[in-house]
């Protein structure tokens, strides 16, 4: 501390005897920094790319009070259930979604109000779920990041940056699921799958990081999570033909720790499936955050459908590790077990669905649980610990692709292969659930999740890989069949439907789930609203009309003891509240 | 040609000093369109150019990013089916400045032939040092992910400026003054002085940032004063703090950082 004393105290004297042009309070706010610089352990000058914290036991709060002091530690990660503030694309590590905030009730929400509006006029639709930080609400459009005051929705500051051109496929879209925030930084995925860190106070870049491959398929459209001191990101384009993987940044200096390849390369395991080079153009994309259990110090994450989707003679064999949950080791990226839900995938059934960490009895027994539901028509559960399967069942009505799934999770399939005339497959490539986020209310052991009831001709042919063009080796038709959407309450109690909601609208909503502590559920409907529900019966108890279809998942956070809902809908950022 | 006529620059600002009329003369194209546009666009394009409730974002990679000069010229010129009105009365001179300043405001803007080109007046290296030192340019200002976070990411601004321009803007900071610099000191309610840049201001809230990067974002209502101070943090005596040699060296490190990319990271794996 001497050397650093020393260089503020000479820091003093040059700017006192300055000439009086020097106003005294400019000369205050130069001292200031200037101490603040000194004082702060490695932020010397050159330096301050770092984080930058306050002195050992000089830290003031955890930024959970609306303080507008943006200073978040790995510890401050591990709340569960969030409150106040909201850290993640899913809130909490479990993926579960669930608030625990309890000002807004069932007895209350109906007198919900529209707060503000925000219209960011990059990307639409938004597909991002904010982040919340001591009143501080981060949000991304396209490539574009925002700090907005939470109360308000008044931009704090922007950061511009140009979408990509020449991509293919859903990063072409330009769509972007938000950021991750540790320390006084956030981080996010561009279109082109770029890692950008920027200073959560000011919004300037520190640095960046082109995570992909070379391959100009590549595109990424997640938001990062945030591990301890690493950043881990995915790849999209798995209709594209990449070579999937998860890959681990230190938050600080951006350096590359680990990379996970979800196709095997030659002499790996799993190799036999991609001859030749067809590993390099396999799928198996990582396109949605995964969850993270600290106890077990597991990271899950799911991957997405083979490539090419629907041709599977140029794959032969479980196509590993596409449409998988894998658990990895966060500080090495070493695979732990992995659970494949649709071996050979031949539909286009990704397994990005957030696998939800459940702690909860499995008949009779307290486990350690992972539940989601499948793209595929299945919802399951598995021990967290190993990978064990433990229970599935269809969520979907017309499901014909498996004849059922065996004792150890896998799926007797129906033998519906994909030709150049088509099959009728249900559900259709669009998945009886898809990116939209599940919900656990861990009270009630009640799982909540939108489904949809579609089916679609799938066609298939033998197409080489290009660069530059999708990968789906032929494509689908839909039927002339009415399509049905639910929001579900899967009770983990009874293994069934405590109840399913029939959604009402014309068109297809992409609206995910959450929950909160006071057993209400929040989505966006099919009919372009924003609804409130009972989750023990499944009741609308509330909706405000947003006028545009949801294509993202609610979240909740509260700025001096007033609890907020957001959702994003269209192009536009809906924030909701009591009066 | 660069050092003299830096040099020549510097000794007028340092013997008739900060007199708003040798500002005046000084101000760049660039400056006069930024008070232009303050005067007449920012009312509905909003002070940043990122839009208001009247009219879209200038500088969003949606909107104005891909229009040439030219075609800005003819929209500010004729106005718009779309709503836009003429702002021919203003003049062209004044059309020509706003759009050299929407230029400078896209973040993407490719440098210009005279800063890509152009030798600098000073020496980078000493420069660098200063920047990060003496100079203590990096306790407020980024550069290349180094440097502070309260005032604006310099990692850029050289690339679109000339040597001039860098330093009048060094030298007389706050020609124009950017709304969301201007460092306000605010009482609450409960006694509370608060003070900093305001990042966000209306009839109804405050958004205002402290040093060490809190946003204070107040209502109104929880304000009993508030003291615009006109100036942004920057300090107001370079030109007395650092010698002419000292202040090219920065601008010439501020010129031929801006045409580098930052190191490693941004080029990729």
């Amino acid at each position: 501390m001497t050397s650093t004393g020393t260089r503020a105290a000479v820091a003093i004297t040059k700017l006192q005897s300055m000439p009086s042009l020097f106003t005294r309070r400019a000369l205050r706010t130069v001292v200031t920094i200037c101490l603040l610089m000194s004082m702060r352990p490695g932020s010397g000058y050159g330096q301050t790319g770092k984080p930058e914290r306050p002195p050992a036991g000089k830290r003031t709060t955890t930024s959970d009070d609306g303080n507008g002091l943006i200073d978040v530690q790995p510890s401050d990660l591990l709340k569960t259930p969030v409150t106040n503030n909201w850290t993640s694309y899913n809130g909490d590590y479990s993926g579960a979604r669930h608030s625990g905030l309890t000002q807004i009730t069932r007895a209350n929400v109906g007198r919900l109000a529209a707060q503000w509006v925000f219209h960011p006029r990059t990307v639409s639709p938004l597909e991002v779920t904010p982040v919340v930080v001591a009143g501080v609400m981060f949000v991304t459009s396209a490539n574009d990041a925002y700090a907005l005051d939470a109360k308000t929705g008044k931009v704090l500051w922007h950061h511009i940056r140009a979408v990509s051109q020449g991509l293919v496929d859903d990063p072409a879209q330009h769509h972007n699921r938000g950021v991750a925030i540790l320390g006084t930084r956030v981080y996010m995925e561009t279109d082109n799958a770029h890692l950008l860190c920027l200073d959560a106070r000011s919004g300037h870049l520190i640095w960046e990081v082109a995570f992909g491959t070379g391959n100009k398929n590549d595109g990424a459209t997640s938001a990062p999570l945030i591990v301890k001191d690493k950043v881990v990101v995915g790849i999209s384009g798995g209709d594209a033909g990449v070579r999937g993987f998860l890959a681990a940044f230190d938050a600080e200096t951006g350096e590359e720790k680990w990379r996970f390849w979800t196709i095997p390369g030659p002499g790996e395991k799993g190799n036999e499936s991609w001859p030749g080079d067809s590993y390099l153009h396999g799928g198996g994309a990582t396109w949605m955050p995964g969850t993270y259990d600290p106890d077990l110090n597991t990271l899950y994450w799911g991957t997405g459908n083979p490539a090419p989707d629907f041709d599977g003679s140029v794959r032969p064999g479980d196509d590993l590790y596409t449409s998988c949950l894998l658990a990895l080791d966060p500080d090495t990226g070493a695979l732990k077990w992995y659970f494949q839900f649709s071996p050979h995938d031949l539909y286009d059934y990704d397994a990005v669905q957030t696998p939800v960490i459940v702690n909860a009895r499995f008949k009779g027994q307290p486990r350690k649980l992972i539940v989601t539901a499948n793209r595929n028509g299945f919802l399951y559960i598995l021990d967290r610990t190993n990978g064990k399967f433990l229970f599935a069942t269809p969520f979907m009505n017309t499901q014909n692709w498996a004849k059922a799934i065996d004792e150890n999770g896998r799926p007797i399939p129906a033998g519906r292969t994909p030709d150049e005339k088509g099959v009728r497959v249900c559900p259709a490539n669009g998945g009886a659930t898809n990116w939209y986020s599940p919900s656990y209310d861990p009270s009630s052991h009640l799982f909540y999740f939108r489904s949809f009831e579609a089916c679609a001709i799938i066609q298939s042919n033998i197409k080489p890989f290009e660069v530059g063009r999708t990968y789906y080796a032929s494509g689908t038709r839909s039927v002339d069949e009415p399509a049905k959407a639910y929001i579900n309450a899967f009770d983990l109690n009874t293994l069934d439907f405590a109840w399913r909601d029939l959604q009402i609208g014309r068109n297809k909503g992409w609206g995910g789930v959450m929950s909160t502590a006071t057993g209400l559920v929040a989505y966006g409907d099919d009919a372009n609203n924003f609804v409130i529900l009972d989750g023990q019966t499944g009741k609308p108890l509330w909706h405000f009309h947003v006028g545009q279809l949801v294509h993202a998942s609610p979240m909740s956070y509260a700025i001096d003891g007033k609890q907020y809902f957001a959702i994003a809908a269209g192009s536009d950022l809906f924030s909701f509240a009591l009066p | 040609m660069w050092p003299r006529r830096v040099e020549a620059l510097l000794v007028v600002a340092i013997l008739f000093g900060c007199a708003s009329r040798g500002v005046q003369a000084q101000s760049t194209n660039a400056e006069r369109g930024a008070q232009r546009f303050m005067e007449y666009c920012a009312g509905c394009h909003g002070a940043d150019g990122m839009g208001g409730d009247k009219a879209p974002a200038l500088v969003s990679p949606s909107n104005s990013t891909h229009l040439s000069d030219s075609e800005l010229f003819r929209i500010v010129h004729d106005g718009t089916k779309g709503g836009m009105p003429p702002f021919a009365q203003i003049g062209d001179a004044n059309i020509r400045a706003v759009v050299e300043f929407l230029t400078r405001l896209r973040n993407n803007a490719p440098p210009t032939n005279a800063s890509a080109e152009a030798a600098v007046p000073g020496d980078v290296d000493t420069g660098r040092t200063l920047y990060f030192g003496k100079a203590q340019c990096s306790a407020c200002h980024l550069m290349q992910g180094k440097g502070g976070f309260i005032a604006r990411n310099l990692t850029s601004y050289g690339r679109t400026r000339s040597a001039e321009e860098i330093l009048h803007a060094i030298t007389n900071p706050d020609t124009p003054l950017v709304p969301s610099s201007q460092v306000a000191t605010v009482t609450t309610r409960t006694g509370q002085k608060l003070t900093g840049p305001l990042r966000n201001e209306d009839s109804f809230t405050l958004a205002l940032q402290t040093e060490d990067g809190r946003y204070h974002l107040l209502s109104r209502s929880d304000v009993t004063d508030i003291h615009y101070s006109g100036h942004s943090l920057m300090p107001r005596d370079y030109r007395t703090r650092l010698s002419p040699k000292e202040l090219n060296d920065i601008v010439s490190f501020l010129i031929i950082a801006s045409r580098n990319p930052p190191p490693d990271k941004a080029e990729g794996r």
